[in-house]
C-alpha cells in the first residue's frame, strides 16, 4: 500500500458515529499493534518462503467504497454460477460485507447470525495484544474490519443442513477486503460450515480474512474452507480456534485458485479430550504461490490431532507447508499425527514442506512425515495403453493423489466440485459414482 | 510390404540407457494367427511387448513396425490402443485412487469415440461387463476397487484379460499372462484368450510354459534370443523347448 497512508484511512474509517465503544477500542488496539509490527517480512522465520511484497506494494485500498448496484448485480450473477448447494443455508459476503442477498432466516433452530458490535467474552479472549503481535495481518484485519459477523449456536442443537458462507470480491479498483467472522458453538451442539471463496474478477484484490472460533464442551464443528478464486487474487487468512472439553473440530482446506495465498491456522486444544483434524489439498499451478502454516497446541491431557496436507505443484507453482505441533507439559496422553505429501508435476515447481514438533511431556504419541514425488510413469503408461489420453491420464492420477484427502470432506457438493476441478479433463466425473 | 499382415516388425533395433536390447528383430503376424514367443529370461520379450505398446523409455534406433498397414511407431500409446492394440502387462501396475470401473469405462469410451460411436452409459457398461467378469471369475466388488491395488498375482492377470475382453483388440500382446496362475486360473485365462480368437484378430503370447500352449494352441512358436527371433516353428517347437531347454538353440545360433 505504498501510495496509501494507512493511518489516515484508518482515522477516517473510525470517524463514524455508529461504531460502538467496544469495537472502537479493539480496533484502536489492533492499529497500534500493526504500527509496531508492520507487515511481516521474510526475516520472520514463519515468512521465510512467502514474500508479501506484491500485496504491500499493490495499492490495495483497505477501506473500499461500498459497491454500487451494478457491481452487486454482477456479483450476484457470479454467485449463481458458483453456488455449490442451492438448498443450503447461505450467507453472502460481497467485499466482506454481509449482503442482503442471502437465504438465511435470521433465526434458525437456535442458530443466530448478527453483526458483532459489543464485546463477547468467549470470542474476545481469542484476540488482543498477543494475537495481534503474532499475526500482524489479523491486527490489520481487525483495525479495518467494519462488518464483524457473529455466528452463534445455542446449547444442545444439531444442525445437519450445512451453512455456506460465500465470499465474493467485486470491484474495479484494487481493494483490500477484511472479512471477520466469529463463531461460538454451544455445549454438545453440532454445525457444518462451508467457507466458500469465489471470484472470477480479474481485477486483483486482496482478501485478508480472520475467523475466530470458540467451541464449548462436547461440541462438533466441521468447517470446510474452499477457495476457488481467479488466478490474480491475493488471499491471507487466519483461523484461530479454542476447544473445550471433548469438543471436536474437523477442518478441510481446499485451495485451487489465487495468485498468492497464505493460510494460518492456530488451534488450541485447551481442555481434556479435545480433538481436531485438518485435511488440506492445494493446487499451485502456473505462477501460484500457496502457503499453509498451521499451529496446533495440545494444552490438556488426552487431546488428539490429526493433520494431512497434500500439495499438487505444477509449472512454476510454489507450495509451502509448515506444520507445527506443540505438546505442552500438562498434555499427557496426547496423540498428534501429521503428514505432508506433495506431488510435483513440473521440474519448475517448488515445494518447501516442514513439520515441527515441540514436546514438553513424556507420555505422548507423535508422528510426522513429509514426502515429495512425481507422477509415476509406469502408472501413466498403463492408463495410456488402455486408450486414455495423456492429459486425462495425468488428471486421473493427480486426482487419485488428492482424492485420499477429498474423500474426508463430508459435504458432497464441496467434494465433487474440488474433485472435478483437480481432475481437469476427467470426463463425467459425477457419473461414475453411479456406475454401481 | 505384405498387405495381408496385421503386424510387420522389420529389423527392429531397440536401446535402453545405451544398451542394445533388440538387435534386428523380425516378426510378421497375419490376421487370425496366434504366435507364441518364448525365450530365456532377459532375452527381450517384454521389451518387444512394451515397444509395441509405445513405452517411450525404449528407444527404437532403427527398423520399422507396421500395424494395419501404417507406421505404428509414430503413434502415441493411447492412439495404438484405440487402433486396436492391447498389451497385457507382465507386471500390471497398481494405481491407488483410480477406480477400476472408471478406467474400463474411460478406455471403452476412448475407443468408441475414435469409431464415432456413442459413449457407454452406466447401464450398458454393466450389461457389457457382467458376463465377462463371470467368465474371468472376478467378483463385481473388484469394479469398485482401485486398479490392481491389493490384487493377488493371479487376480491381476485375470483383470488384464478382463480388460482385453472389454476392449476387443485386433492384436493382443499378452506378456506372461500365464505366469503365477494356479491350474484353474490358467484355464480361466485360456478361455478368455480363446473367446477373442477370430479370423480378423491375432494374438502374440509371450510365455515360458508349454502348459498354456496346450490350452491355447499356437500357429507359430518363436524363440527370442539376444534380441532377435533365432528360431521359428510350429507348436512342436514348444514341446521340444519344454523338454530340452534353450541351450541347444543358443549353440545352434552361435554356430551360425
Ligand atoms: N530400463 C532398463 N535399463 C537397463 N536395462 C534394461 C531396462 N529395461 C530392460 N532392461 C534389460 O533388457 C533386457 C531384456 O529385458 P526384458 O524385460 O525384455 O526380458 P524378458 O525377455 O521379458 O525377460 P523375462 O523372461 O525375465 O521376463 C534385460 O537384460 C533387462 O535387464
Ligand atoms: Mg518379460
Amino acid at each position: 500500500m505504498s501510495t496509501i497512508n494507512l493511518q489516515e484511512v484508518f482515522d477516517a474509517s473510525l470517524d463514524q458515529s455508529d461504531i460502538s465503544a467496544a469495537s472502537r477500542s479493539l480496533r484502536n488496539e489492533a492499529m497500534v499493534s500493526f504500527h509496531e509490527t508492520g507487515f511481516p517480512s521474510r526475516k520472520h522465520e514463519s515468512w521465510r518462503y512467502t514474500d508479501l511484497k506484491p500485496i504491500v506494494s499493490g495499492g490495495f485500498d483497505p477501506s473500499p467504497q461500498p459497491i454500487n448496484s451494478q457491481q452487486e448485480k454482477k456479483a450476484t450473477q457470479e454467485i449463481e454460477k458458483s453456488i455449490l448447494d442451492s438448498k443450503a443455508l447461505r450467507l453472502v459476503f460481497i467485499n466482506g460485507k454481509l449482503s442482503t442477498n442471502n437465504t438465511f432466516p435470521n433465526e434458525f433452530n437456535g442458530l443466530s447470525i448478527s453483526k458483532k458490535t459489543e464485546s463477547y467474552k468467549s470470542i474476545d479472549v481469542l484476540q488482543g495484544k498477543e494475537l495481534f503481535k503474532d499475526y500482524p495481518l489479523a491486527a490489520l484485519n481487525t483495525a479495518f474490519s467494519q462488518h464483524e459477523t457473529l455466528i452463534m449456536l445455542d446449547e444442545g442443537i444439531q444442525i445437519t443442513k450445512p451453512l455456506h458462507l460465500i465470499h465474493i470480491n467485486s470491484g474495479t479498483e484494487p481493494t483490500a477486503i477484511q472479512p471477520k467472522i466469529a463463531i461460538d458453538i454451544g455445549t454438545e451442539s453440532e454445525l457444518t460450515i462451508v467457507q466458500h471463496y469465489i471470484g472470477s474478477n480479474p481485477e486483483p484484490s486482496w482478501t485478508n480474512s480472520v475467523t475466530l472460533i470458540n467451541q464449548n464442551k462436547g461440541s462438533l464443528l466441521k468447517l470446510y474452507r474452499f477457495q476457488e478464486y481467479h488466478h490474480e487474487q491475493f488471499h491471507t487468512e487466519l483461523l484461530k480456534s479454542r476447544l473445550s472439553n471433548n469438543a471436536e473440530l474437523k477442518l478441510g482446506y481446499v485451495d485451487l485458485g489465487g495468485k498468492l495465498v497464505r493460510n494460518d491456522v492456530h488451534i488450541d486444544l485447551a481442555e481434556p479430550g479435545a480433538a481436531c483434524s485438518i485435511d488440506g489439498v492445494f493446487l499451485a499451478m502456473n505462477g501460484q504461490h500457496i502457503d499453509n502454516h498451521t499451529l496446533i497446541e495440545h494444552s490438556a491431557p488426552s487431546t488428539t490431532s490429526q493433520e494431512s496436507f497434500r500439495g499438487i505443484i505444477g509449472e512454476h507453482g510454489r507450495g509451502v507447508f509448515k506444520g507445527k505441533v506443540v505438546v505442552h507439559r500438562d498434555a499427557q496422553g496426547a496423540d498428534a499425527q501429521q503428514s505432508s505429501d506433495n506431488l510435483l508435476l513440473s521440474e519448475h515447481g517448488e515445494i518447501d514442506a516442514k513439520p515441527e514438533l515441540e514436546i514438553y511431556t513424556d507420555d505422548v504419541k507423535c508422528s510426522h512425515g513429509t514426502t515429495v514425488g512425481e507422477l509415476d510413469l509406469e502408472q501413466l503408461f498403463y492408463l495410456c495403453s488402455r486408450g486414455v489420453n495423456k492429459t486425462t491420464a495425468k488428471g486421473l492420477l493427480t486426482f487419485a493423489f488428492a482424492n485420499t484427502i477429498l474423500q474426508r470432506i463430508e459435504v458432497p457438493e464441496v467434494r465433487k466440485r474440488a474433485a472435478s476441478s483437480i481432475a481437469g479433463e476427467l470426463p463425467d466425473y459425477q457419473n461414475w459414482g453411479g456406475l454401481l | 510390404m505384405n498387405n495381408t499382415n496385421l503386424l510387420q516388425v522389420s529389423d527392429l533395433h531397440v536401446e535402453v540407457e545405451d544398451r542394445t536390447i533388440l538387435n534386428g528383430l523380425n516378426l510378421d503376424v497375419a490376421p487370425g494367427e496366434l504366435h507364441a514367443i518364448m525365450g530365456p529370461n532377459g532375452s527381450g520379450k517384454s521389451t518387444l511387448a512394451q515397444v509395441l505398446a509405445g513405452r517411450d523409455k525404449f528407444e527404437v534406433t532403427s527398423g520399422s513396425i507396421q500395424f494395419k498397414g501404417s507406421d505404428l511407431l509414430s503413434l502415441e500409446p493411447e492412439e495404438r490402443a484405440r487402433e486396436g492394440l492391447f498389451l497385457g502387462f507382465q507386471y500390471p501396475v497398481e494405481i491407488p485412487g483410480v477406480n477400476n470401473a472408471y478406467l474400463l469405462k474411460a478406455a471403452l469410451n476412448a475407443k468408441r469415440a475414435v469409431n464415432g460411436e456413442q459413449e457407454v452409459d452406466a447401464f450398458e457398461f454393466m450389461k457389457l461387463i457382467k458376463d465377462k467378469m463371470e467368465l474371468m471369475q472376478i467378483s463385481t466388488d473388484f469394479l469398485n476397487r482401485s486398479v490392481n491395488e491389493g490384487f493377488s498375482g493371479g487376480e491381476k492377470k485375470r483383470n488384464e484379460i478382463l480388460q482385453m475382453l472389454m476392449l476387443e483388440p485386433q492384436l493382443a500382446v499378452l506378456d506372461e499372462t500365464d505366469s503365477g496362475l494356479d491350474v484353474d486360473a490358467l484355464k480361466v485365462v485360456a478361455t478368455g484368450i480363446n473367446t477373442l480368437r477370430s479370423p480378423e484378430r491375432a494374438t502374440i503370447l509371450i510365455t515360458h510354459y508349454q502348459r498354456l500352449l496346450e490350452l491355447v494352441v499356437p500357429d507359430y512358436v518363436h524363440v527370442l534370443y539376444d534380441g532377435r527371433v533365432v528360431k521359428s516353428g510350429n507348436k512342436e517347437l514348444a514341446n521340444t523347448l519344454d523338454e530340452r531347454g534353450y541351450d541347444w538353440v543358443k549353440i545352434e545360433t552361435e554356430n551360425k
